[in-house]
This record gives structure tokens, C-alpha cells and sequence, in this order.
């Protein structure tokens, strides 16, 4: 483990940076932007699935981890899915 | 347990080859899955309600301080840097950049609470509370004005701030998990062969960030 | 840890203990006082059914609130009914399965010296009374007991003006939270220390099915109660600071608490059978004296009921209004879910068949298991089909059911559990004779109380009804009621005889030996009771947990741990480098 952070450390800053432009370009979105409002909502969940997965790839290390902790990492989200997907089903039948 | 021998960042399978992670650090992954499960219960009914609130939801904008709250987001932002920077200076060996960087973690963590603090503070003060909103205040005006749906005025302050409650709750715990990890460190108990509390503490803060992350858009952007 | 080096101090080692064998006997006892509290509830339940208005025997002594001079009133009838429901489900059958057994099996079935962490595992403990003890006290506060029953629907429960019941309401929620705590921290510990402390050798496909079953479970745990707590913790908050998540009156809703409640709940379904499916695996392939039929098949069955679990919560939900499409969906998921219960059930019988019985009594209530859990299971797909659903929804048919999986079924199987981990947890067995009394008169006053239920649900009667004879369609009925109360009470009055064998057994049942059954698991090679640390070093293991009856060996049963000249060392797994 510790020869792979030397091995392979991303760096951080760069990260960090990227955080920060998208975040910078999502208030833009959201606020100043004259676009639709579903197409907002759409690059809006975009740029927050791209942070999010910024922060668990690189400060997570799961980018670095073996297949099978990232797997079991994502189990619990296609039942998050689920949920909330047929909860919101009562609502456009 | 483990044999003295063995490397403590190191799994202890013996059977077959496991996940090659050890335990603290598999237990707080599995942790996390639990974690992820919790905050669905708060984000999806948040979303459940949003969709079959019975007027117009309102925008956020018009209630919350979205600047403010964009300073505390980039602050959330720099503590997962000053944290993982954390993680990279004592996997070199350098303990004196782990305590550093360790603190400027907490500082920044404390922070994000205190602007939190400051937030709910101004908002209920303004009339906008977790029951809806109180009368003759600043937003039952707005309701007045037509510029936020009275139905869904109820909904809007119970799902924002159970949700970022939870999560600000999420943050204090962390900072204090924090602060115990940086006397730790203070006493010299990481070192490069065994720092598994920096890399623990480090998985679950950064997991509170991400949390923000989808939060910070799906309460305040969208 | 060594094994035989122990100088810890009484309180250390019996009460603030972090071994995995004291916290799952702690458990054990503490569940079976919840048990016994239920079933007193539930006596209470079938008085006011078989006998409505009369005044209970004993009932004197409860306040004017509850029962003035013994008779029932709406009020407590209510609380009854909801206090049965959540303490058996929640603090007598998940504990007895999950914390007695979890705690006390992972670790000497895979060969560890303890839980992955220890610490973790006592601070579990310790929640889970405290929640169980916030629970009781709700029969303390003013308004007494939670009265919305054991799924607390809501806007019934988010409405102290609704249900009457304030502060027991609250306790509920903040129980819940708490057991929530106490199950994540367990699940947490459990998945982590399948993983990552099995002994040399153990690999996933030897691991006996009882592991696999607590396993699947811990990660059942893991996802599903971080939901109920959620859940829980809005509806405190509707409660108590007045948000509107539950209120349809200020926009909420109240078919989110049940899509919530049911996400959480179906899958704490499973949480409350797969154990007993895997430690009945272990105890019918000993007392067959044959491997277990179709292993492998075991292990996807129980993997495939945990994933379709998580995709059948609807079908509590038929008559909700629900979206049609929806519900269609869940139907067929449901109907699905019976594919792998039945590959066990056939699995089952597959071992028995032409086995060299031996019918102990934990066989006899392993078979007893098997048997009930079949005719629950198949009133289960009645419930399946939408259409019979919405005839017999919250009827008595559903009680019936519930019954039959989770009294016929968990409880059958914990019986049978206890009575054969019972000599490793105290050195000591029980006795035969009185359990084998005890499994009769339980087989038989079980099916005398459930069984006719189902007819009453057919007919109509309702579940958390308080008087039946209110109703001129059900007054017919009621000579089945009496009948039914009759048996119940006989029923809780053949658990005496348990209880008495299980404390007398304490002290003066026959020395168990190492291994009284003559099984196969890792933890019959320790004396009973292992000591602290169980293991001096960790053994070895060279094969499945079900070689019975192997040709190699001139017992009828070849132990996991034992090495023939024809077996090789497990290779050790180079610890992996980068």
C-alpha cells in the first residue's frame, strides 16, 4: 500500500483545481445560464457526478484499489436507484 | 491478534486471497456502504417529495444565501486536499507535514460547521425553520409576494435541514475523530509502516465531502 | 491472544466484555426475556380475542388506564398489538438469530480468534439493550405504549393528535435509531471478519452455509436498517419540530414512510430467515449423517433471495393505491423470490432422503423448520398475487403467515439452534427427553393456534381487530377464536418446559465432551466452552464442513480440521505486494 501511493500519487492539487472550476461552472449553470430548466438539471446532476467521482477516485485512491473493493463499493447504489426511482413512479402514473 | 510479524497495513488472509485490504480500512468501506444507504433515505425523500410536492417547489435562490454557502463548499473542498495531502506526507514518513496538514483539516472542518452555524442562524431568524415558516416574517412575505409556493413552503425547510443537519452532524463527527487522530499524530503514533487511522479517518472524510458534493447541487442549485 | 492465558476481571470478562462467545450468550439471554415479553403481550391478545369484555385472570394488577379491573381497553389492545409485533421482530428474533448466533458462530466456524473488532462488537451489544430498554419504557411514559402497530404507518404515527400516544411514539423512533446503531456496527464487524480472518484453508466454498447465511445477512443488516433509521429519524422529526415529511395535510406523504418502511422491511424479512435456513443446513446435515444436498446451490439460492429482497417491497403495498405498474413489478419479483426458497426447501429433503436419521431434538425441530416454513411459504405466494392480496390484505391470513415464517419457521429453528450450540456455549446439553416434549407440544399447539387463522382471514376478520363479535359477518367465527386462545395459551405454557430445561440444563445437564454431535464444524475440535481467544494457534482446514458418511474414514463424519495422510497443506497465500 505504501509503495503504491509513491508509486501512482496523483496529485492533489491538480484535483483540487478541477473541484474548484467545476463547482465555479455549476453555480454559472444554475444562475446564469439561459437554458432550459430540465437540460440544467441534467448538466447540473453531470457536473455532480464528476466531482463526486473525482473525490472517490483520486482522494479515495479507489482508482488504485483492486477490482474487487470498487465492486463491492458500488453495491450499494443501484438499491439507492431502486428506491428512489419507484417512489417517484407514484407520481407520473 | 495479528501476528507481530506481519505488516499492519497489510490484510491478514490467510485463507485465499481476500480484498487485500485490511481490517480497519475494509470495516470503514463497509461502513460507508451503510452511510450511503442513510443518506438515501434523506436525499431520496428530498427528491421523492420534490417530485409530488402538490404546488411549485421553490427556487433556491430566493431563500438561502447560495454565495454563502458556495465560500463553504470550496472551504469542504480545501479540507479534502489539506486531508489527503495529510495521508501523502505521513506515507512518506514525514510526521511533521502530517500534523500540519492534519490541523489545517480541522481548521478547515470547524469552519464549514461554524459558516453552517451561521446559516441556520440567519435563516430561522429570517422565518424560514424546519416546520416551514414562521408568520409575519421575511419569507411568510415572500409566500405573500408569490415568489415561493405556500404549499410547499412546509416541505422546503423540513428536507433542508434534516439533510444538511445530518450531514453538518456527519462534519462534527469527523472533525472530532479529527482532532483525536492529530494527537495521536502529535505523539508520534503514525509512522510509514502504520498510519491505518490517517487512511480510515481520510475515507470517511472525503466521503463526507462527496456527500456536499451532491447535496450543495441537488438543495442549492437545482 | 493466546488461548489459555486469562487474567481479565470478572466485569471485563462477563459484563464490558469483547469476547465474541460472552456478547453472543449476553445476547442470548437478553432476547429470550424480550421473547418471554412478547409472548406475555401476545397472551393478553388472544385473552381479549377469545374472550372480549371478560376480565383476564391477573389483569387486576394492571393500571385503570391499561385494564380497568382487567378488562382490556381499545386503547391498550392497540398497544398490545404494536408492542408484540416490534419487540418479536425487532428484539427477540433479529437478535436471536443475528447477535446470538453471529457473534457466537463466525468466529469458531471460520477459525478466528475473535471478531474483527472487538470493541465494536461490545458497543453493539450495549446499544442494542439500550435500545430494547427505551422500547419497554414506553409502557412507562404518560399515554403509555406507540399505538400506530409494529410499521408505525404513517400519518397515524407522526400525529400525536391521531394516535393518542406522544412520548411512546418517540420512544419508538429513538429505539429504532439506536438498534439501527447496533445492527450497522455488528453488520460492519461481521462482513469484515468473513472476510479477512478465515483460517488457512477455509476458502469461501468451504465455509459451512450457517456463515454464508449470517454472512448474506450482515449485508442485508448493513444496507437496510441505515434506511429504517432515516426513516425513523424524519418521522421523530414530524413529531417532534413539526416538519411535514409524513403530513399529507402540509404536503407530505404518507406512502413515502410506507415505501420507506418496506424498502428497509423486506429485506429485514430475510434478515429474520436466512440465518435459520443455514443453521438448519448445518443441523440436518449432521443429524442425516450425509453432505448437504446441492452446497453449492445453497449459497446462490441464499445470494439470489438477498438481491431479489431488495426488489419486493411492494407487495406490502397492494392496497395502497399504489401505481399499478408498480405493483405488477413487484408481483412478478415476488413470485420470483419463491424460486430460490424452494430450491432450499427441495435441498433440504435432498439431505434427508435416504440419510441415516438421527432425530436429536435439534434435528426434530430442524424438520419441524422445514416443514413449516413450506406451508408459510406457500400462503406467501397467495399473498404474491395481486389480485388474492387485496382480498386478504390485513387480514388474519396475513398473521397466519407471518406466524408460520417467522414462529414456525425462525423460531423452530432457534430452538433447534440453542438446544445444539447449547452444549459449546456451557459445556453442558440439554436435556433430551423434556426437549423432545417440548418440540411435540410446541408442533402441535403451534399448528392448533396459527393454522385455523387462516380460515378467520378467508372469512374476513382483520388484523389489530379489538372485539370481533362487533361485527355480525365475523360472529360465527368466534368459537374459532375461543379455540384459538386455548391453544395459544397452551402453547406459551409448553415454552415453560424449554425455559426450565434451558436453566436447569445450566447447572446440572449431562458434560458435554468436545463434540457431543459429532459434527464437523471447526468449533467442536475446542473443549466447551472454549476458552478466551479460542485457539492457541488457528487450525488448519482441509475440506467442506459436510463430509458425513465419507468412504475415507471409518467414523461416520470427517471434521473440517482433521488431516488424512492423502491431504495437502492449504497453500498460504503470498500476503500480495505492489
Amino acid at each position: 500500500m505504501a509503495t503504491t501511493a509513491q508509486h501512482q500519487r496523483p496529485n492533489y492539487v491538480l484535483i483540487w483545481a478541477y473541484l474548484f472550476g467545476l463547482t465555479i461552472l455549476e453555480v454559472l449553470f444554475a444562475f446564469e445560464m439561459p437554458i432550459s430548466r430540465n437540460l440544467k438539471i441534467v448538466i447540473l446532476l453531470f457536473l455532480a457526478a464528476w466531482k463526486a467521482l473525482l473525490v472517490a477516485l483520486y482522494f479515495m485512491h479507489l482508482k488504485f484499489e483492486s477490482s474487487r473493493l470498487r465492486l463491492m463499493v458500488l453495491i450499494p447504489l443501484p438499491l439507492a436507484v431502486i428506491l428512489v426511482l419507484a417512489a417517484i413512479s407514484e407520481h407520473v402514473w | 491478534m495479528t501476528d507481530a510479524t506481519a505488516n499492519a497495513m497489510q490484510p491478514p488472509a490467510r485463507a485465499e486471497r481476500g480484498l487485500d485490504v485490511y481490517n480497519n480500512k475494509l470495516g470503514m468501506w463497509v461502513f460507508l456502504g451503510s452511510e450511503v444507504m442513510f443518506f438515501t433515505a434523506l436525499i431520496g425523500a428530498y427528491i421523492i417529495l420534490r417530485f409530488g410536492a402538490p404546488g411549485e417547489w421553490a427556487k433556491p435562490n430566493v431563500v438561502l444565501a447560495v454565495p454563502l454557502t458556495g465560500v463553504n463548499t470550496f472551504i469542504l473542498i480545501c479540507s479534502s486536499v489539506s486531508m489527503v495531502k495529510a495521508f501523502a506526507a505521513i506515507a512518506d514518513g514525514n510526521r511533521k507535514m502530517l500534523s500540519r496538514w492534519l490541523l489545517a483539516t480541522i481548521v478547515l472542518g470547524a469552519t464549514f460547521v461554524s459558516v453552517q452555524g451561521v446559516e441556520y442562524w440567519k435563516l430561522v431568524h429570517e422565518g424560514f425553520t424546519p416546520a416551514g415558516y414562521t408568520d409575519g416574517s421575511h419569507v411568510a412575505e415572500l409566500v405573500a409576494q408569490g415568489k415561493l409556493a405556500a404549499a410547499t413552503g412546509g416541505l422546503y425547510g423540513s428536507t433542508f435541514f434534516t439533510m444538511t443537519g445530518f450531514h453538518g452532524f456527519h462534519v462534527t463527527c469527523g472533525v472530532i475523530c479529527l482532532i483525536y487522530v492529530w494527537i495521536k499524530s502529535l505523539r508520534g503514533g503514525y509512522t510509514q509502516q502504520d498510519y491505518r487511522g490517517v487512511e480510515v479517518i481520510g475515507l470517511y472524510w472525503h466521503f463526507v465531502d462527496l456527500v456536499w458534493i451532491i447535496l450543495f447541487t441537488i438543495v442549492y442549485l437545482i | 491472544m493466546s488461548a489459555h492465558h486469562d487474567d481479565r476481571s470478572f466485569i471485563r470478562k462477563y459484563i464490558f466484555s469483547t469476547d465474541h462467545k460472552i456478547i453472543g450468550i449476553q445476547f442470548l439471554f437478553v432476547s429470550l426475556f424480550f421473547l418471554l415479553v412478547g409472548g406475555l403481550l401476545a397472551m393478553q391478545i388472544r385473552w381479549q380475542l377469545g374472550f372480549p369484555g371478560r376480565p383476564m385472570p391477573g389483569g387486576g394488577i394492571l393500571p385503570a388506564t391499561m385494564a380497568p379491573g382487567g378488562v382490556i381497553l381499545p386503547e391498550y389492545y392497540i398497544q398490545l398489538v404494536t408492542m408484540h409485533g416490534t419487540f418479536m421482530v425487532f428484539f427477540a428474533i433479529m437478535p436471536l438469530l443475528v447477535g446470538v448466533f453471529a457473534n457466537y458462530l463466525i468466529p469458531l466456524k471460520i477459525g478466528a480468534h475473535d471478531m474483527a473488532f472487538p470493541t465494536l462488537n461490545m458497543a453493539s451489544f450495549w446499544t442494542a439493550l439500550l435500545a430494547g430498554l427505551i422500547m419497554l419504557a414506553g409502557f412507562f411514559v404518560p399515554d403509555g405504549a406507540p399505538r400506530a402497530g409494529w410499521t408505525s404507518y404513517a400519518p397515524l404515527s407522526a400525529r400525536p393528535d391521531l394516535s393518542g400516544a406522544s412520548y411512546g411514539q418517540m420512544l419508538w423512533c429513538i429505539s429504532l435509531v439506536c438498534l439501527g446503531l447496533s445492527s450497522i456496527l455488528g453488520s460492519v464487524n461481521y462482513i469484515t471478519t468473513v472476510i479477512n480472518l478465515r483460517a488457512p484453508g477455509m476458502t469461501w466454498f468451504r465455509l459451512p452455509l450457517s456463515v454464508w447465511a449470517l454472512f448474506i445477512t450482515a449485508i442485508l443488516g448493513l444496507l437496510a436498517l441505515p434506511v429504517l433509521s432515516g426513516a425513523a429519524i424524519m418521522l421523530l422529526f414530524d413529531q417532534t419540530i413539526g416538519t411535514h415529511f409524513f403530513d399529507p395535510a402540509a404536503g407530505g406523504q404518507a406512502l413515502l414512510w410506507q415505501h420507506l418502511f418496506w424498502f428497509f422491511g423486506h429485506p429485514e424479512v430475510y434478515i429474520l430467515i436466512l440465518p435459520a435456513m443455514g443453521m438448519v443446513s448445518d443441523i440436518v446435515a449432521n443429524g442425516s449423517r450425509k453432505p448437504i444436498f446441492g452446497y453449492h446451490s445453497m449459497v446462490f439460492a441464499i445470494t439470489g433471495i438477498a438481491f431479489l429482497g431488495w426488489i419486493v417491497w411492494g407487495h406490502h403495498m397492494f392496497v395502497s393505491g399504489m401505481n399499478p405498474t408498480l405493483g405488477s413489478t413487484f408481483m412478478v419479483t415476488t413470485m420470483i423470490i419463491a424460486v430460490p426458497s424452494a430450491i432450499k426447501v427441495f435441498n433440504w429433503m435432498g439431505t434427508m432422503w435416504r440419510g441415516n436419521l438421527r432425530f436429536h431434538v435439534p434435528m426434530l425441530n430442524a424438520i419441524g423448520f422445514v416443514a413449516m416454513f413450506t406451508i408459510g411459504g406457500l400462503s406467501g405466494v397467495f399473498m404474491a398475487a395481486t389480485p388474492v392480496d387485496i382480498h386478504i390484505h390485513d387480514t388474519y391470513f396475513i398473521v397466519a403467515h407471518i406466524h408460520y415464517v417467522l414462529f414456525g419457521g425462525s423460531l423452530f429453528a432457534l430452538f433447534g439452534a440453542i438446544t445444539f450450540w447449547y452444549p459449546k456455549m456451557f459445556g453442558r446439553l440439554m436435556n433430551e427427553f423434556w426437549g423432545k416434549v417440548h418440540f411435540w407440544l410446541t408442533m402441535i399447539f403451534f399448528n392448533l393456534t396459527f393454522f385455523p387463522m387462516h380460515i378467520l382471514g378467508m372469512g374476513g376478520e382483520m388484523r389489530r381487530l379489538y372485539d370481533p363479535t362487533q361485527y355480525d359477518f365475523l360472529k360465527p367465527y368466534q368459537p374459532l377464536n375461543t379455540f384459538i386462545s386455548y391453544s395459544a395459551f397452551l402453547l406459551f405454557a409448553s415454552q415453560v418446559v424449554f425455559f426450565v430445561n434451558f436453566l436447569w440444563s445450566l447447572k446440572h445437564g449431562k458434560a458435554a465432551g468436545n463434540n457431543p454431535w459429532e459434527d464437523n464444524g471447526l468449533e467442536w475440535s475446542l473443549p466447551s466452552p472454549p476458552a478466551h481467544g479460542n485457539w492457541e494457534t488457528v487450525p488448519t482446514v482441509y475440506r467442506g464442513p459436510y463430509e458425513y458418511s465419507s468412504p475415507l474414514v471409518k467414523e461416520d463424519y470427517l471434521p473440517q480440521y482433521r488431516k488424512l495422510d492423502t491431504d495437502r497443506e492449504p497453500a498460504m497465500t503470498p500476503v500480495s505486494g505492489h
